[in-house]
Order: C-alpha cells, then structure tokens, then sequence
C-alpha cells in the first residue's frame, strides 16, 4: 500500500479512491477525484489553477523549503522489515506532521501579517480624516473622549503660522 | 452504471457532440436557452464503454496487423474489458506479417479507454483501445508488445505478453 499524490492538485490519495490514466508513453497520472480528474481533460495547468497547492507553493503563497519534507521523499527501494525502526518511525510521523503543519500556518500567518498592519494604519488614517462624516467638528471639539488622543508632529515654524491662521 | 446504459453507443456520443456544436455557433441567445446542462459538459465527460462488436483496437505487437475489429468478445455480454480475450477481423495489415487483411484473430484488450476496477479500489484507464494478437491456447502470435500494459494480465494467466511488454502499468 502507498499513498500517492495527486498529479493536480497535490493531496494525498488514499487506497482506494481516485482514478489512475496510463498515457500511451507510460507516463501515470493519479488524481485524487473527478474534479482534479476533470481539470486534467481539460487540459489546465495546475501551476495556473489557484486551489492547487502546485500555484500556491509557486506563488510562495505555501511553505517550500523545509526539513520537514525531507522525511516524505518518495523511496523506490524496498526496506527490509525491521521491528525497532518501524516502532520509531511510527511514533516520529505524528511529531513530524504537527511540526509541519505548525510551521506552514506560520508561514501563512507571516505572510498575512503584512497585510493587517497596513489594514490598521489605514483605518486610523480614515478615522482621523474622514471623523467629520459621523461627527460635526464643533461636537468633537467640546468632547474630548470623541477624538483620538493626539500625536505630537515636528514641524516647520511657516507651517505653524498657517495653522493658527485657519483657526 | 446506469450512466453508461444511457450512451452506450458512440454514436450517441457524437450526435450530442454535434448537438452542442451547433448550439454554440448560433449565439449567445442560445447559450442561454440551453437551460440545463452546459454545451461544454458534453465535450469533456465522453462515457467510455466495453469494447464490442464493431470497436476498432489498434494492434501493438509486430504479428503484422495494425487494425483490428472486434467481432466477438468471449465472456461477457456487454462486452470486454482491460485484460479480456476478443475475437477479431483483421482490417489493416502489414505487407509482410504473420497475418493478413480479413483474418479472424483472437486477442487480448491490453488497454481500454474504459476505467477497469482494481482490487485495491482505485481504477485505471488508457488512453486508447489496444490489443495484442494471441492463438486459441493464449500465446502471443508476435514477438514484441509496445506501449504499457496493465498488471491485471498477471491474474488472466497472460504471462508471455507481461514478460515481452516494455512497461508494465
């Protein structure tokens, strides 16, 4: 018994389903169901389609260089059973999945990281701009709670004049 | 199953494909109005079924044939699948092989287009309708197989056809 990969969208295909197509130059491709079955008569690219893990490791939106794929190589040649290597190999896969599975959310959380910072400095920015919609400024100016605390900004001495002048 | 009962002839197949065509090279007025199923889903999902009366094999040992069609299949009723014996009319030949045009020859479906099951679960197909010429006792005529076979001839005792293959799927 051994699991397979899909030739499309990358997951493990357990015994007993898929389908396997043998192309007339012995080339085997494996899919894990229809769909991924479907897309291949199709004839699309999985490094275009974007659910696939082939885009998504392309586009380094998923982990692809760690030591933990290290231990999932395909190995062609058979090992002799031995009962001391099993046993240890059976206790290590749980470890070393939760430790893959832990770093690829890293990975993500990594890369989304970005995008919450900037999403927050934006809504501060909007906040301290467009306050005026929900509240009339005389209102803001008589309750001090209503604003956010203000920054101290170093600027120009011209600037200042202006400043005082709009008021 | 009971989709392929349902186009069970090729022709079938084609007529819905013509359908479709045509439906396409109206318009997008007609897209619209085909209200239940997609034009494309009638290219793409061609129901594959057993090699019958009629299926044209394409012959993949040097016996001399390149064409056979079948005009019997021994066993079953519907037709045969991957690893199957068929009886065939030899319809393109060689100039000088081991048989000629319009003889009666029996063969071994080495490769259907039609998912065979396994017994692990999973299924296999081919891309195209293959068969490799055999005597009445099961020895191959040829003495060369090209292209991949399945392992399933190990089961059907077609050993001398697996040892000659060049790639055994």
């Amino acid at each position: 018994m051994r699991l397979e990969k899909c030739w499309f969208c990358s997951s493990t295909i357990y015994p007993g389903h898929g389908i396997q197509f043998v192309r007339n130059d012995a080339k085997i491709f494996r899919f894990c169901r229809s769909k991924c079955h479907k897309n291949f008569k199709m004839k699309r690219n999985p490094r275009k389609v974007k659910w696939t893990k082939a885009y998504r490791r392309l586009h380094g939106k998923d982990m692809t260089q760690d030591s933990t794929f290290e231990f999932e190589r395909k190995r062609n040649r058979p090992q002799r059973y031995d009962r001391i290597n099993t046993e240890k190999v059976l206790q290590a896969i749980p470890k070393i999945s939760k430790v893959k599975a832990t770093r690829e959310k890293d990975h993500i959380t990594k890369r989304l990281s970005v995008g919450r910072v900037n999403r927050k400095r934006e809504d501060r920015r909007e906040l301290e701009q467009s306050i005026s919609l929900v509240k009339a400024p005389s209102v803001l100016k008589e309750d001090a709670t209503l604003t956010l605390p203000k920054q101290k900004v170093t600027v120009s001495y011209a600037q200042t004049e202006n400043t005082r002048m709009e008021e | 199953m009971a989709a392929r009962f349902l186009s069970k002839s090729s022709s079938g197949c084609s007529l819905l494909g013509a359908l479709g065509t045509s439906l396409v090279g109206v318009g997008s007025v007609a897209r619209e109005t085909t209200s239940k199923f997609n034009c494309s889903d009638i290219f793409f999902q061609q129901q594959r079924t057993f090699v019958q009366m009629g299926t044209n094999l394409k012959v993949v040992d040097n016996s001399g044939a390149k064409r056979v069609m079948c005009i019997q299949a021994l066993k079953n009723k519907k037709g045969a699948k991957l690893g199957n014996i068929i009886i065939g009319s030899v319809k393109e030949a060689r100039p000088r092989g081991k048989v000629k045009k319009g003889d009666v020859v029996y063969g071994v479906v080495v490769r259907a287009a039609m998912q065979r099951g396994r017994c692990d679960g999973s299924h296999v197909k081919f891309d195209d309708n293959a068969v490799v010429l055999v005597s009445k006792q099961g020895e191959p005529i040829g003495t060369r197989v090209f292209g991949p076979v399945p392992h399933e001839l190990r089961k059907k005792k077609h050993v001398k056809i697996l040892a000659l293959a060049e790639h055994i799927a």
